[in-house]
């Protein structure tokens, strides 16, 4: 056996040796390699989680950690079956609740929160949850949201009824299940509120005090018909709350910042003639960038129930004026239609763009320009969030 | 099964009611209903005339997929395809393709007892009826023959109109694998 090896070991080297001596020019053989691990560089805006749900095999869900400028793949996290991603308000956590069982797809089921160390993204913990996360095709960064301190994780249920469970971060504990009354979704607020959507076209807001209970509870006033126009699930944060896009196209900005929601004036991403023929679809269909203060809008052409088609254009929004300032075409033949968008967080942003055929491209978000084109990351790109 | 189902909506139904409003509860418990005799409850409606009242009378400007001369539409019965009607509203993977048929689930797995309902028509007769799209649940997903259609579907806070919440949720093991679509009868005008 040690001769053996020792044979194979000759082998190698050997060779190497005879051609060198035999070209007197040769440069030196290469040293040899030692196997590592890579380090995360340092965090950039630029950055963004890419979440991949495996829709042929949703129990290998993942999240990629993608540098934009780099154009390349930096690392990844398991997200099991449907998944969902917070990323603490420090930066150092991302929290991933998923569903696993003990034998790949069947077996004894587990509902956890993993905390991943952003530094390492390796698991560094986890808490058990009740067998009763809510299981949601329509991600967003409300199935599974912090608080604005970092103190509470809100995470959402369904059994079919709706709840939320609150978690206590630090003491790494489920304080309690808060009922949401048929709402859904914990769209937080400071300093501890979540506030959730309702079928009546009303907004749930429940406080939680500091055990991490229900302090209180209120119910807004209606701001849309879930039958005429309703809103998408898929909602953009924003400093003061939270932006809402409907079916039709009409966009609902709501300020979570005092006791009761206050609702923006109504407008509208189409003209009259355009509305009912070109509209927002896909999966994440609005982005937005705070500091040019522009929203970015996956479009297509289609009627009444094509809310989930991929976009042929991404419309850009002046925040301020709602007036549109360009249309950027997809190459949808080479690419495939756009189906989520996420713009970086700084004042030179990048604007990611998923394709349904999960290709990845990078776009300077002021000019529209393509910086990186990934042909096809993954298998279906349905959601991404900034770091 | 039906013994079991019919536990399910009932615990479903009082857990809901000791805590939530009455039009809480009605919403909540119409998404669990598959029976037809629950039918009435349904609270089914056509997106599609829904918004018609919302939208310009005669669109001009921009065309779009509903622009232009209508044409006679060819009618699909291969229940493996997407087109075949009682597909309007479905979102997933076909169990005709998956080993199972457009209304059975394919060996090794459990129907959902819980469901979403379209409302689709029938180009053979020309009635509309409504459909329960049930998951069979079980095993990972089947990755054959993904169908998105979307006919009077609704975010997911109307869920008995919504198919992006993973039906197979109630079931022992809530791994959703194919989606069937089962006649419950014709929809009342």
């Amino acid at each position: 056996m040690r001769l053996a090896r020792l044979g194979v070991a000759l082998a190698a080297i050997v060779p190497a040796a005879v051609l060198a001596a035999a070209v007197g020019s040769t440069p030196a053989p290469l040293a040899p390699e030692h196997i590592g691990i890579e380090k995360l560089p340092k965090r950039s805006p630029h950055w963004a989680y890419l979440l991949d749900v495996s829709w042929s095999n949703y129990i290998d869900e993942r999240v990629y950690v993608y540098d934009g400028d780099a154009g390349r793949l930096l690392g990844m996290m398991d997200l099991g079956y449907y998944g969902n991603f917070a990323e603490s308000p420090d930066g150092k956590t991302s929290a991933l609740a998923a569903t696993y069982w003990s034998r790949g797809g069947h077996g004894t089921r587990t509902e956890v929160v993993e905390w991943y160390d952003n530094q390492t993204l390796k698991p560094r913990g986890e808490l058990i949850l009740p067998a009763k996360r809510a299981q949601v095709g329509a991600i967003t960064p409300f199935n599974l949201a912090y608080s604005a301190d970092g103190r509470f994780l809100y995470s959402t249920n369904l059994t079919p009824a709706s709840s939320v469970s609150i978690i206590d971060v630090p003491k790494n504990t489920v304080t309690a299940e808060v009922d949401t009354d048929g709402c859904v979704q914990a769209i937080p607020s400071a300093p501890h509120r979540f506030t959730a959507i309702c079928e009546n076209g009303r907004l749930l807001t429940v406080a939680i005090d500091e055990s991490g209970h229900e302090a209180s509870r209120a119910v807004s006033d209606k701001f849309f018909d879930v039958d005429k126009d309703p809103v998408f699930l898929q909602s953009v944060p924003t400093p003061a709350g939270v932006t809402f896009i409907s079916f039709l196209g009409d966009v609902h900005a709501v300020d979570l910042t005092g006791d009761k929601p206050r609702f923006d004036p109504l407008w509208s991403v189409v003209s009259k003639t355009e509305r009912g023929h070109w509209r927002p679809g896909g999966q994440q269909m609005l982005a937005y960038n705070v500091p040019l203060n522009r929203y970015f809008v996956v479009m297509h052409q289609g009627g009444e129930g094509s809310h989930k088609e991929s976009g042929s254009e991404i419309w850009v929004f002046d925040g301020a004026s709602h007036q549109r300032v360009a249309r950027w075409p997809m190459n949808v033949a080479k690419h495939g239609g756009a189906i989520a968008l996420l713009a970086t967080r700084d004042d030179k942003p990048l604007l990611y763009v998923a394709t349904d055929k999960s290709a990845l491209q990078v776009l300077d978000a002021r000019s529209g320009r393509v910086l990186h084109t990934e042909p096809k990351l993954g298998q279906s790109l349905w959601y991404m969030q900034n770091p | 099964m039906q013994a079991r189902f019919d536990r399910l909506v009932e615990l479903a139904s009082r857990s809901v009611a000791r805590r939530s409003s009455r039009r809480g509860f009605l919403g909540t418990f119409a998404m669990a209903i598959t029976g037809v005799a629950a039918l009435p409850l349904l609270p089914v409606r056509r997106g599609s005339v829904a918004e018609a009242a919302e939208l310009p009378a005669k669109p001009t400007g921009a065309a779009g997929k509903e622009a232009g001369a209508p044409t006679k539409p060819k009618i699909v019965t291969d229940p493996s395809s997407c087109e075949y009607w009682k597909y309007c509203a479905i979102d997933g993977f076909l169990c005709a393709c998956c080993g199972g048929t457009s209304t059975t689930c394919p060996p090794g797995t459990e129907p959902s007892p819980i469901t979403w309902i379209g409302t689709c028509q029938n180009p053979t007769d020309g009635r509309d009826y409504l459909v329960s799209y049930n998951d069979c649940c079980g095993r990972t997903t089947c990755g054959a023959c993904t169908c998105v259609r979307n006919e009077g579907e609704k975010p997911m806070y109307r869920m008995s109109l919504n198919n992006d919440v993973n039906w197979c949720m109630a079931n022992d093991n809530p791994n959703y694998h194919c989606s069937v679509s089962v006649i419950l009868g014709v929809a009342e005008k």
